[in-house]
């Protein structure tokens, strides 16, 4: 008795509460259309896919820089003005008895700074980032100084010295340059605002 | 009995005469052309009269016509006037044909790659008739429309038109005004002259900024086709502009139009009770017909508008190009379009991943879901004040951002770097050098200096004032000029033999006087200057003009001059108690045949 009463109540609370959405499980044909459709989504992302990389620019090895043989000649002077070869996109310094070659790309958005000797500082026309003769940053926008291109540089003496992996300038310590490559394929950020110490290479 | 074996006109013909016969085919043609309008109902409707039959025919081509399909057969008589909509949707849709009819035409003449694009722009400008209105009217269009639909935008949001249940339309309203600014900058890389090399380099720049590292590199890739902008950036970017964005605004001014039909012109915020949205329920004594009042409206609007825009191609405008795009050179003073100066601005300010990209997709999205979050009822201006003042804020922030983007906030350089560049800049944004649009003939060969404009201490005699000037060079001084002048600037002149500006050269004069001008206003940079005007004649026809700049050495600290008490510069002496000269100077090539002339209205 008592289990009929139970489940009475049971039914009657039921029938009370709110009416429920039944939802069935899938049926087989409603299945079928989602697994549909999931490959149609997947499809659509596979041709994404493969529009990104139809249109990705293609590089063979050495597309980009080159190695230059620099003239000796052209290097300027310590702490003179750097010396700009459009061609390359780079200039070559000298500062403090060091010698570097920076990328004559600003760091901020790509534009070509200026040597503006009255200033003694490079400048950039298109947002006002300023750089000293060394690529150090002095001012605007730019989140870090020029970065550099290694290079190799012969002494007279038979000595060779080369860029280090963190792009510090090379010193001279008194010797004398007979030749000088820059590899302008392979280019080395600088950590920020400041530079690398100088090496002796 | 069929004249022909199937009934035809010959029939009517016999039956009515040819005169009623041609007439009543007339009028058939007209009526199915108008999908329901015969003749007599075109010239009821022009003349003003109610329609003498019914049901309406002037409702017809809305139910039946395929391009009145997708227009109201009448609006609100509240929404018809210049207030509330200044018709400026009306005027962005037209816009859009315009650019593209416009831009169609330039299309017949134009090849997307680096070697011809310049020389199309040329051959446009100066050989295809009409070329030069036809660029002029896309230019100056293009440029009206970034204007039109900014205002626009305004407006919507003035009036409060964004609200509920707008907020979609309004959606893809801000995704219309990215299409608009984006067709509008991408089709600036196509005369691949400096502006167009450079403001996309600085644009596909900032994309690379996106963070992660991966994503920026790979869509700078894709942008550019390559490490630089080149062939293949020109041709993405024409594709872009030609055929992507405009499919992409194709169809969102479908949606956003569709959405307005749907929902109805809002109303003035005023005609309404707060929360209540009645634009679809028009009283019959609000109506005011498509045909003929609206139509011939819009017809009238779009019509001055043209009238504006040929008047200002023809006498006023004339769509700037710069010199041939130069990769290994980026021109002093290069600027965003107007449009896109606040972005340049807020890049000064730092940090290019927060200021280039953070910023600008901030500002579109806060724009996206400005009314999914302003959920408040009231459209009226008085319950709107905090929204008003919000707007009013940023929008003198755009203002403040976009006077920060010229070339005077924070890019100015050296003095004598600047009266160069104002001197002898090739064309950049309808400005040129000073030097430049002298007529040919007057470029006569010979050292000028601004010292003739000195001759106090001569009694006005300019002969004399110069031949004291000359002597009074020491030679070493001399010598130095000279050499810099053989070496760096490889200018094969042995002597300089200052000379008195011919009486019948006038703009020369005029443009000496100006180098004058320019170098006394920076007399605490360039103390005790003169400057020089060279003009030899390296070949016929062609003529090579040299500004040379001569002043005191001063101390520079960060670009100024370093003042003492008194507010005099501090010179910079040699060993002997001596002030030392600096000098710098710049030169530029003149072909008889490819004078420059001023731009009108500049």
């Amino acid at each position: 008795m008592a289990t009929i009463a139970a489940s009475q109540t049971k039914a009657t609370i039921e029938q009370n509460a709110e009416p429920k959405v039944v939802v069935a499980a899938p049926s087989r044909r409603e299945f079928l259309y989602y697994v549909w459709g999931a490959s149609i989504v997947m499809l659509l992302g596979q041709a994404s896919v493969v529009l990104i990389w139809f249109s990705l620019p293609r590089f063979k090895e050495g597309t980009f820089g080159g190695i230059f043989n620099f003239p000796v000649d052209k290097i300027p002077a310590n702490n003179a003005a750097p010396f700009n070869e459009p061609a390359g996109r780079f200039w070559v310094t000298q500062y403090d008895e060091s010698v570097a070659v920076m990328f004559g790309v600003c760091t901020h958005l790509g534009c070509l700074p200026k040597w503006v000797d009255q200033n003694n500082r490079l400048e950039c026309p298109c947002h006002g980032s300023k750089y000293a003769s060394s690529g150090r940053w002095l001012d605007g926008p730019a989140p870090r100084s020029l970065d550099r291109f290694p290079i190799v540089i012969t002494f007279t003496d038979g000595s060779t010295a080369t860029t280090s992996a963190d792009g510090g300038s090379i010193l001279l310590n008194g010797r004398t340059i007979a030749s000088m490559r820059i590899d302008t394929g392979r280019r080395i950020k600088m950590p920020g605002l400041g530079l690398p110490e100088p090496t002796a290479g | 009995m069929s004249v022909l074996p199937f009934p035809s006109f010959l029939d009517d013909v016999k039956e009515k005469g040819f005169k009623r016969a041609a007439l009543e085919g007339v009028n058939e043609i007209v009526e199915r052309a108008t999908a329901g309008m015969n003749v007599q109902d075109i010239r009821e409707a022009l003349r003003g009269e109610a329609a003498s039959r019914k049901p309406n025919p002037r409702l017809q081509p809305h139910a039946d016509g395929f391009w009145l399909h997708m227009r109201p057969s009448y609006f609100h008589k509240s929404v018809t006037g210049l207030y509330p909509e200044f018709r400026l949707g009306w005027l962005s849709t037209y816009f859009v044909f315009f650019l593209t009819i416009t831009g169609i035409f330039l299309m017949v003449w134009y090849t997307p790659s680096p070697d011809v694009a310049y020389a199309n722009m040329i051959n446009i400008m100066s050989n295809v008739p009409f070329g030069q209105f036809m660029r002029d009217l896309h230019r100056l269009g293009a440029e009206a429309m970034v204007i039109i639909v900014f205002l626009h935008m305004l407006r919507t949001f003035f009036t409060g038109s964004y609200k509920k249940p707008r907020q979609f339309t309004w959606f893809t309203g801000v995704i219309l005004l990215i299409c608009t600014m984006f067709l509008s900058f991408s089709g600036y890389l196509l005369p691949w002259d400096q502006l167009a090399l450079w403001a996309v380099t600085i644009g596909a720049s900032m994309v690379e900024a996106t963070p992660p590292e991966v994503v920026g590199t790979n869509v700078n890739l894709l942008l550019r086709g390559g490490p630089d902008i080149g062939a293949n950036g020109l041709l993405r970017f024409y594709l872009l502009h030609v055929l992507a964005v405009p499919a992409i605004l194709f169809i969102f001014t479908g949606v956003h139009y569709y959405k307005v039909i749907i929902h109805g012109h809002s109303l003035p915020p005023g005609e309404e009770n707060i929360g209540e949205d009645t634009a679809k329920r028009v009283p019959l004594d609000k109506r005011v017909y498509f045909i003929p009042d609206i139509l011939t409206s819009e017809i009238m609007w779009i019509s001055v508008t043209t009238l504006i825009l040929v008047i200002l191609v023809t006498w006023f405008f004339h769509a700037p190009l710069e010199a041939h795009a130069d990769s290994q050179v980026t021109p002093l003073g290069t600027t965003a379009p107007w449009y896109f100066l606040w972005i340049q601005g807020a890049l000064k300010l730092g940090d290019k991943v927060l200021w280039g990209i953070v910023f600008p997709t901030v500002v579109i999205i806060f724009l996206m879901v400005m009314p999914y979050l302003d959920v408040t009822k009231s459209r009226r201006f008085a319950d709107r004040r905090a929204a008003f003042s919000v707007a009013f804020v940023l929008l003198s922030l755009l203002v403040y951002l976009s006077y920060m983007g010229l070339p005077e906030f924070g890019v100015s350089t050296s003095a004598d770097s600047e009266i160069l560049h104002h001197m002898l800049m090739e064309p950049a944004h309808n400005h040129m050098g000073v030097l430049r649009p002298i007529p040919f003939d007057q470029l006569v060969p010979g050292v000028y200096t601004t010292r003739q404009f000195h001759t106090d201490d001569y009694d006005g005699d300019i002969g004399t004032a110069l031949a004291s000037f000359q002597d009074g060079i020491p030679p070493e001084q001399n010598d130095a000029i000279l050499f810099f002048l053989q070496n760096t600037n490889h200018l094969p002149i042995n002597a300089l033999n200052f000379t008195a500006v011919p009486a019948d050269a006038p703009e020369l004069l005029e443009g000496l006087r100006r180098l004058d001008e320019e170098l006394e206003a920076n007399h605490a940079e360039l103390p005790n200057a003169w400057g020089a005007i060279i003009i030899t004649e390296p070949q016929n026809n062609l003529k090579r003009v040299d500004v040379l700049l001569v002043w005191d050495d001063v101390q520079i600290e960060n670009g100024e001059p370093v003042l003492d008490e008194n507010g005099e510069p501090v010179f910079i002496l040699d060993e002997n108690g001596q002030r030392q000269i600096r000098y710098n100077g710049q030169y530029m090539f003149i072909n008889r045949n490819s004078q420059y002339f001023a731009a009108p209205g500049a």
